[in-house]
């Protein structure tokens, strides 16, 4: 092969746009890198030990965690006995529930989070009356725990469903229902010693994006005024310099140990893509 | 002994009818066909009996005991599935043993059990094998070792063998015969290979739109079709309209051709339409054996089937099949060569028009 | 044989009776309880004057308040130059990947970081580009110091349009990329045979064959990166701290406190987000539909 046909077959526009694009993702990335050990040449690590010994880090992480976690559960709940049963009994709901899980799309965190403070800042009453039987959600703890699950339920809803029904697409849940019927197992051995066992990894990788879309969320979080990681990372970044740069890296490795999970579990390449 | 009855189901989805008026009676041990071309009914027939299907009007009985409305976990009907349905989060043992493990059996008994299944379908090797690590026909014989695992009273197959290739189909048909009567249970088999249903079935129930066409043994199905569809559907046919000629001693015409049949015609009058259906390797040359309806043909067109050769004759205006063994010494005839052609009055099937 | 086994599924729906429905109940009544509602709230709300009465007014207004249509301009612009710019990248991108002969571990590399950027977004992305292009962002650094151009001399601004656009983009393209990857997979090779058999050149295989195929597929996913980017409130609204006017910091402003003097108004910007944001989706869905009749 001489020099000039290697040189023609050598895909360099491919190469160039690549080298774009990689830079694209690796510079704001060395960037804070870079910045983060910055605060103090002797000591690099500085800003991540602060930026970790501040206790407010820890707890609105945790709470993060505990709000991501107590959605994903819920979602399970909620979207895998609705999955299972439309693909069983109800094929003709079908369209109108993908429909739904696809409407958070139309109405973003922002419009969502405006419309559930306008609804639940009034009280529950009797209907026609003025009998309060619950105080508005928003004035009590629990009650914006209530608000802020359900909206990150919403949030996630399309990635979870689309997630679930692809894993029970896969391995064809109605004819193993029959199967395990004709067997002689009731609905309870079904659902947890068939489905639930064989859509694993589509309920992994939804569990995994969900989490990945509530641990950093800012915007439900910030105007139902929970103290949660997001408005935390917000608010030090309004006084602060090297700790937020030193959580922000945090986050994005944690992003990555997100989508890498995902792509382990589903082990393929296709990932479903996040909305902001 | 009735085993398993069907008494007047029918099943209406909507204004559509899937099966109208079934009514069967299966023996204990017996193992039935039902055959038929697809949307005849067949499966829908099979997941009422199975129970995933609650029938619109009829009556199912097994020992008889009525289970028409018994939920499908509390009737003990062994199914197998075409797409084989194993469930992918089990090995083999554990997909066999599924069943028993439901119904809260003795674990020893359960391993007793699933390891005798295993030697029935010689596949003690793959015991902890997961599904996707066997092959169809390996995955296949699983499903029927874990449907007959729980000794159920009946063994419902819905075309367990067509998503399986040629040779594992034969092989594997030859096995699910042998093991069911082995184990005397009673097997209902639905296909739409006429092939698979002859070669299996104690009897076969075709069916056409929902209807039972025709039920009786692969011997009276294939010699003795009653309809023309099942005539048609059971191997090839010659098939042409027709016109009685004298009912008392059976003479029909062919457009013009007068052929004698051992058919029953008292019932019918001079002039009356009626089909007449000749199986190809039923005719034969004339110029070979000497019998009743000897007729002149035209050669039309020869085709080599291997050990068959089909030969296209037009006989007056209508066009048949003859069959002739293939033989290396065999004479064939030229395109376009008069000839003449005969079979036996036997043959000679009257259908109606 | 497929007719044996849709016969009796198919049927199965006209014999379901109101039973059946009951269990999809919880999740329709999920949805109407925290999805519903609160969108329906903001509709009726967007109809009425401050004493409550049926009112046109604020959705005239919407067209005729200049800090209104300048907010909707604004986030219409960048979500347009983004889409299209985000659009662009990616799809270079994963074409050089895909078909354009780079080696193939480099695809599963950029897949994932796609997987990972298009999912890094908010707070932590606005801070890693304050650290790149800020000021005194590395970059920005390099630039003067090695290259000797002064990017904020030359009037640039993070913290302006061009700024929060360059962010955008940052999960935007990658969004690109996880779509577009699998559709360019869809390509068949017998097809480019078939041209070049024909006496197509590479330029007119791509011009006449590939981009007409591909071409619905482009579009429906620049149109979804063009919601993605105008639903965005976070990444905004941590680097500028609300100081650029795109329409949902103006109705998070509103939120937060009656800015604009008159709720039903901040209700009928809401409600014009939603429309622009459902137009949108469905032109994807109608260009993802004519996608899939071509490339299966």
């Amino acid at each position: 092969m001489t020099f000039i046909t290697r040189l023609r077959r050598f895909p360099f526009w491919s190469w160039l746009w690549f080298m774009t694009g990689a830079l694209y993702f690796i510079l704001p990335l060395l960037a804070t890198f870079e910045f983060s050990l910055s605060w103090d040449p002797q000591y690099p690590l500085k800003a991540y030990q602060r930026a970790f010994e501040d206790q407010r880090f820890w707890n609105s992480f945790m709470y993060s965690n505990m709000l991501a976690l107590t959605t994903i559960l819920i979602s399970i709940i909620l979207i895998v006995p609705t999955a299972y049963w439309i693909r069983l009994r109800l094929p003709q709901a079908r369209r109108i529930v993908e429909f739904i899980t696809l409407m958070p799309f139309v109405v973003p965190a922002i419009i969502l989070v405006f419309g559930l403070i306008r609804i639940y800042s009034q009280p529950f009453t009797v209907p026609f009356t003025d009998i309060v039987i619950l105080q508005p959600l928003t004035n009590f703890k629990m009650g914006t725990n209530i608000l802020i699950v359900a909206g990150y339920m919403v949030l996630s809803m399309p990635y979870m469903y689309r997630s679930v029904d692809t894993g029970m697409r896969t391995v064809d849940v109605r004819t193993l229902t029959e199967a395990a019927q004709s067997l002689g197992a009731n609905w309870f051995i079904i659902i947890t010693r068939i489905i639930l066992p064989n859509i694993r990894s589509a309920l992994l990788s939804g569990a995994l994006l969900t989490f990945a879309i509530v641990v950093g969320e800012v915007v439900l979080a910030s105007f139902l005024g929970v103290s949660a990681f997001g408005p935390y990372l917000f608010l030090l970044g309004q006084h602060r310099a090297y700790e937020p740069a030193a959580l922000s890296f945090v986050s994005f490795l944690l992003t990555w140990l997100v989508m890498g999970l995902i792509q382990l579990v589903t082990g393929s390449q296709e990932q479903a893509a996040g909305a902001h | 002994m009735t085993h398993l009855a069907l008494k007047n189901i029918s099943k209406h989805f909507g204004d559509f009818t899937a099966v109208r008026d079934f009514d069967l009676e299966v023996k204990k041990g017996e193992f039935v066909s039902f055959l038929g071309p697809s949307g005849c009914g067949k499966t829908t027939t099979l997941r009422i009996i199975a129970g995933f299907e609650i029938p619109s009007s009829g009556v199912i009985t097994i020992n008889d005991m009525d289970i028409t409305n018994k939920a499908p976990n509390q009737r003990n009907v062994g199914m197998v599935f075409q797409s084989y349905a194993l469930f992918p989060n089990m090995t083999v043992s554990q997909n066999i043993g599924f069943g028993l493990r439901v119904r809260k059996e003795k674990e020893s008994e359960v391993k007793d059990r699933v390891a005798e299944m295993l030697s029935i379908i010689h596949m003690e090797e793959k015991a902890n094998s997961y599904p996707y690590q066997l092959s169809g026909g390996q995955m296949q014989r699983v499903a029927l070792a874990r449907a007959l695992a729980i000794r159920p009273e009946v063994l419902l197959l819905d075309e367990p063998l067509s998503a399986l290739d040629a040779k594992i189909r034969v092989a594997l048909r030859a096995e699910i015969r042998s093991i069911q009567q082995k184990l005397g249970i009673t097997a209902i088999y639905v296909t739409h290979d006429q092939e698979e249903a002859l070669s299996l079935s104690d009897r076969i129930v075709v069916m056409n739109k929902g209807e039972m066409e025709q039920v009786g043994t692969p011997f009276e199905i294939y010699n003795f079709p009653t309809t023309v569809f099942s005539a048609n559907f059971v191997g090839t046919l010659n098939n042409a309209s027709a016109e009685v000629v004298d009912p008392a001693n059976g003479l029909i015409s062919i457009g013009g051709v007068q052929f004698e049949s051992a058919v029953d015609l008292k019932e019918r009058k001079k002039g009356d339409k009626v089909r007449v259906a000749i199986r190809p390797e039923r005719l034969g040359f004339a110029s070979e054996q000497k019998k009743a309806n000897v007729v002149d043909c035209t050669i039309e067109n020869i085709t080599f089937l291997g050990s068959i050769v089909r030969i296209q004759v037009t006989i007056g205006k209508a066009k048949f099949y003859m069959d002739t063994f293939n033989n290396p010494f065999l004479e064939l005839p030229k395109i376009g060569d008069k000839d003449q052609v005969t079979c036996s009055k036997e043959a000679v099937l009257v259908l109606d028009e | 044989m497929a007719q044996t086994t849709v016969n009796p599924q198919n049927r199965i729906a006209v014999t379901t009776n109101w039973k059946t429905w009951l269990g999809v109940a919880p999740f329709f009544l999920f949805a109407i309880l925290f999805l519903f509602l609160p969108s329906l709230r903001l509709f009726t709300a967007s109809f009425s004057a401050p004493d409550g009465s049926f009112t046109l007014n604020n959705i005239i207004q919407l067209f005729s308040e200049p800090f209104i249509v300048n907010a909707y301009k604004l986030s219409i612009q960048i979500s347009a130059v983004t889409a299209l710019g985000g659009g662009i990248l990616g799809f270079l991108l994963a074409y050089s990947v895909t078909v354009g002969g780079l080696p193939k571990p480099l695809r599963s590399v950029l897949i994932t970081f796609s997987g990972v950027a298009s999912n890094f977004a908010g707070v932590p992305l606005a801070f890693a580009f304050v650290a790149t292009i800020g000021r005194q962002g590395f970059v920005t650094q390099i630039l003067k110091e090695v290259f000797n151009i002064g990017i904020y001399d030359a009037g640039f601004n993070l913290y302006s349009f061009m700024g929060l656009s360059l962010v955008y983009m940052y999960f935007q393209f990658p969004l690109m990329v996880l779509i577009m990857a699998p559709a360019l997979d869809g390509l068949k090779k017998e097809w480019r045979e078939a041209a070049e058999n024909l006496g197509a050149n590479t330029t007119q295989y791509w011009l006449k064959v590939a981009l007409p195929v591909l071409l619905p597929s482009i579009l429906g996913t620049m149109i979804l990166l063009f919601g993605n980017a105008f639903g965005a409130y976070a990444t905004a609204y941590a680097l500028t701290g609300g100081r650029i006017g795109i329409i949902t910091i103006q109705i998070g402003a509103q939120i937060r406190g009656d800015v604009l003097y008159n709720p039903g108004l901040g209700y009928a910007m809401a409600i014009g987000m939603v429309v622009i944001m459902a137009i949108s989706l469905a032109g994807y869905s109608w260009l993802q539909s004519k996608t899939e009749r071509w490339l299966k």
